[in-house]
């Protein structure tokens, strides 16, 4: 064991750019094998004539790319990113306060985490059916008001654009409480206590103090709550009554309904390319800004 | 910490919860209704006897746990390596490698599932656990490494360098310094990597083989039949992992669950 | 003790159940017997009273009949079957592992596609699979399909007429009919008290968020060109416009898109009115007996599984004593008492519960198979995006 050690000391010693690579290259690789030349492959595909039954034929073409800025399908994505958008700033104004009183709540701190958690451990598919129980016309919340007199007939809430973001929501909240209560959580409570001494408010305080420094873990928050919330179909269909058509129902469907994967793709690679550009403009700022910090 | 929390603060985070746990009620609850469907009619245990009778649950349960299981492990070892290198290393590709790894947080899971049976055939590999391990890893390692690095990125170096200062060689400091201070992002980063892995649909459908149906295949399947021994097992599931994190956090009290 | 002597005892003993079949393969190999050999003595023994046209145990070294069947050998010690989920008995499997010494994998797919997908790899591992009939023509384009050795399915005779020679399968070389079924309304006869005849209910504005229609474009579509009196499986442009004005039409009236889980909501009353197949009605039914089920006037689609083995199989053998055992009466009979569809075996039905009635020929010309669309595909994709988010 120790001549592996001092081996790999001595020759890490003499190329720096070699040490950070043997701590990467099992992960690195693992990712290059198993995702992205898989992916490589599908972009190829997206370039192809499709195949009757899937799959794709020799050939090179643009055609699925030109498809799918046809009007039809511009409107699918703006649909899906205005759905996208309005689950992350919900996410964001239900999740901040939730992180803040949890990163206050010294004792019960753990706990607090952990029902944040709990839900999660049942299927995604499950819990939406829960859900439906709980909203349908028959359902548990109407029965309720119903046996209160509270109402006279039962409140359609299912299906409907409101259920299907109380659903996008559900699904996506921990990803935006997590981030946000870390960066919280790393926040020197001296810094509050000496602007309390000068005199700030409260909510001065929160605008000039703990916004900004909380602000590394709302953006990771937004991005793990906005991206998978931009694939999402289940929950529209479930809660919705599929009867609006998002990015990810229609990709499904060229794979597994119309025998067109290709263009399914297709369509993939350009919301990717989207989320992805920003994610990459993200982070060049952020490098800029740390200045070869950590 | 100055002031008290004001009391609209604390109903709006109470309310949350509430949202956030009203359908595992229900869950629970129609897990003793006497009904198939969402209809109440009566109190039973017989979901949970027929769970005994399906060898599809269990068998399926136990797919999902070695799958879990093994799959953590790995993509949490290679993730928190791979998060290291990133933070404590300037190379050139660091940022390519960067959003190289937001690349399988953006990608629709049908396409990573399709690429992926194909890649599989290619290799000629036979579908079954393997292939789904193997999957899962894949997705797992770029959420491993996320989470990680915000764990790092607040950490004190001058630990790890004082430790060698004394003599420690770059393994023991390693082991001894860093670890035990990075532990929490690891903790955090496996439980993350687990739970994607235990409750992953669409991308498993597309790798499994024969006998090798996860949980939620299965899940999906009777949701589909509307079973509610559905209910059951998840009331179940709900319980016993309820009962070991409670348990793990009282036994590493100095170790916080953290995120 | 001569080879042939101590052979025939060797035989005899299995025939009188004295040993099993597991204890007469471990002799039989000591003797050099050839696994061919072996697998038709097995044969000989195991069909028992199901298969009294089982060919006898006669020497291999006797040519078979004209067209000369190959032999599959001994039943495999594993079989692995992908199935839609919950279309099959509880106690089917478990019963064939016992009497067959065989140990069965069973995995669910939730659609054609899907299975296809996954096939059409060759490295699935999956002997036995359960397409619908338009994805047999898609497997058979892309020769996914291993022909049927009918020697080993002599319960075969027992499919009804109706279900002999499918439009997808003209010769029966590689389906084994598995359950049939119909898609038609499925309605709550304390809410809607006229009973409704016609897919016009779903345009029926008193009717609005009441009403479910399914969510797949094949059945959607297909209902709307069969209330124009047209063919489900058309692909003529004037048809599918007036399926889509029909679709759009109604779309305002749905609660929602949806096919399987509206059982739940019919019981409960959250819906009246569904399009769903016949199965899925009878096992809502059974929870509340308001729920009935009717085919519209105009007619609808009328579809039959089939279990068929996967090109390049492992387990052949085990895969046709399954299907073999699947068509004994009382096995058939079951499994279609469980899914509420109705069973191709004319025995199995007549064992059945509740029998699931043949359609009469008068219906048979109101119902119509979905057949595979091939290239017409593309123009019902672009129909039902347009449907689905106009």
């Amino acid at each position: 064991m120790s001549g592996v050690r001092l081996a790999w000391l001595r020759w890490s010693a003499r190329r720096p750019d070699a040490r950070a690579w043997g701590l990467m290259l099992p992960g690195t690789g693992w990712l290059l094998v198993f995702f992205m030349i898989p992916l490589l492959l599908m972009l190829v595909y997206s370039f192809m004539p499709k195949g009757m039954y899937g799959g794709v034929v020799a050939g090179f073409t643009f055609e699925h790319y030109l498809r799918f800025f046809d009007p039809l399908y511009l409107k699918i994505l703006v649909t899906t990113v205005l759905y996208a958008a309005a689950c992350t700033v919900l996410s964001l104004l239900m999740g901040y306060p939730v992180a803040y009183v949890i990163s206050r709540a010294g004792p019960w701190k753990n706990l607090l985490v952990f029902l944040v958690i709990v839900p999660f451990w049942t299927s995604f598919l499950v819990r939406t059916y829960a859900m439906m129980f709980l909203l349908a016309d028959e359902g548990l919340i109407n029965k309720v008001l119903l046996a209160l007199h509270l109402i006279e007939a039962p409140i359609a809430m299912l299906p409907s654009t409101s259920a299907v973001m109380a659903g996008l929501v559900y699904g996506f909240l921990p990803f935006m409480v997590l981030p946000i209560y870390g960066s919280l959580e790393k926040l020197d409570p001296s810094l509050l206590e000496a602007a309390e001494v000068l005199g700030a408010k409260p909510f001065a305080r929160f605008m000039k103090i703990v916004l900004p420094l909380s602000m590394p873990g709302v953006v990771a928050g937004s991005l793990l709550v906005f991206i998978p919330a931009l694939g999402s179909y289940l929950t529209s269909d479930l809660l919705g009554g599929a009867k609006t058509f998002m990015i990810g129902n229609l990709v499904q469907q060229q794979f597994m309904k119309a025998n067109n994967w290709p263009f399914g793709s297709a369509a993939s690679f350009v919301v990717m390319a989207v989320v992805l550009a920003a994610v990459f403009g993200f982070l060049r700022q952020r490098d800029n800004s740390e200045a070869g910090g950590l | 910490m100055p002031g008290k929390l004001p009391k609209w603060l604390l109903a709006l985070t109470a309310s949350v919860y509430v949202f956030l746990h009203a359908p595992l009620l229900v869950l629970v609850l129609f897990s003793f209704n006497d009904s198939k469907f969402a209809v109440w009619k009566g109190f039973t245990f017989r979901w949970y006897e027929r769970l005994a009778e399906r060898r599809d649950i269990l068998d399926s349960l136990w797919v999902s746990l070695e799958v879990g299981l093994a799959s953590t492990v790995i993509s949490t070892l290679l993730g928190t390596l791979l998060a290291l290198g990133l933070a404590r290393h300037r190379f050139v590709g660091r940022t390519l490698l960067e959003s190289l790894l937001y690349v399988p947080i953006v990608t629709p899971e049908i396409v990573c599932g399709i690429s992926l049976l194909i890649l599989f055939v290619f290799f000629k590999m036979a579908l079954g656990i393997t292939t789904i391990i193997i999957a899962h890893v894949a997705f797992n390692i770029s959420f491993v490494v996320v989470v990680v690095r915000s764990r790092l990125e607040g950490m004190d170096r001058n630990l790890e360098e004082a430790a060698m200062i004394l003599g420690a060689d770059e393994f023991t400091a390693f082991w001894k310094v860093t670890v035990p201070q990075l532990w929490p992002g690891i903790l955090s980063g496996a439980l993350l990597a687990f739970i994607m892995s235990f409750d992953d649909y669409v991308i498993t459908s597309l790798v499994t083989g024969p006998g090798s149906s996860t949980l939620p295949i299965v899940v999906y399947s009777m949701v589909r039949g509307v079973e509610p021994s559905v209910n059951a097992i998840s009331t179940i599931i709900l319980v016993v992992t309820a009962v070991l994190i409670y348990a793990s956090d009282r036994l590493t009290q100095d170790k916080p669950l953290k995120a | 003790m001569s080879f042939e002597k101590e052979a025939i005892q060797l035989i005899e003993a299995v025939r009188r159940g004295e040993i099993d079949r597991r204890a007469f393969l471990r002799n039989a190999l000591g003797l050099g017997m050839s696994l061919g050999t072996i697998g038709l003595v097995l044969e000989a023994c195991s069909t028992g009273e199901e298969a009294p046209k089982a060919p006898p145990a006669a020497p291999p070294t006797e040519p078979a009949a004209p067209p000369p069947e190959p032999d599959l050998g001994p039943v495999e010690a594993e079989l692995h079957i992908y199935m839609w989920s919950d279309y099959i008995a509880d106690d089917t499997v478990a019963n064939f592992e016992k009497e067959f010494n065989c140990k069965v994998t069973l995995d669910t797919y939730e659609s054609n596609e899907e299975m296809i997908a996954k096939v059409q790899t060759g490295a699935s591992g999956y002997d036995l699979v359960c397409p619908s009939g338009y994805a047999v023509t898609v497997m058979k384009n892309l020769d996914l399909m291993e022909k049927l050795v009918k020697k080993y399915l002599p319960n075969y005779a027992n499919i009804a007429p109706t279900f002999d020679k499918t439009v997808f399968d003209p010769e029966n070389a590689f389906t084994v009919p598995w359950q049939w079924g119909t898609t038609g309304i499925a309605y709550r006869k304390d809410k809607i008290t006229t009973p409704p005849d016609s897919w016009a209910l779903f345009h029926d504005a008193a009717l609005k968020g009441k009403v479910t229609m399914m969510d797949d474009m094949r059945d959607n579509i297909g209902a709307w060109l069969k209330f124009r009196g047209k063919s489900l499986n058309s692909v003529d442009a004037a048809d599918l416009a007036a399926a889509k004005a029909d679709a759009m039409l109604a779309k305002p009236n749905l609660k929602a898109y949806v096919s399987a889980p509206v059982k739940a909501q019919l019981v409960s009353g959250d819906v009246w009115a569904a399009q769903l197949w016949n199965g899925d009605t009878m096992q809502g039914k059974a929870e509340n007996p308001e729920i009935d089920f009717i085919l519209p006037k105009e007619g609808a689609a009328i579809w039959c599984d089939s279990m068929v083995m996967v090109k390049g199989l492992k387990n052949k053998r085990a895969a046709h004593e399954f299907l073999n055992y699947v068509l004994r009466p009382e096995v058939g009979a079951k499994i279609s008492d469980y899914t509420g569809y109705g069973s191709p075996n004319a025995k199995a039905t007549a064992a059945m519960a509740s029998p699931v009635p043949y359609p009469t020929d008068e219906q048979m010309k109101n119902l119509e198979y979905q057949q595979d669309l091939a290239a017409g595909t593309a123009a019902w994709d672009q129909l039902w995006t347009e449907i689905k988010s106009g």
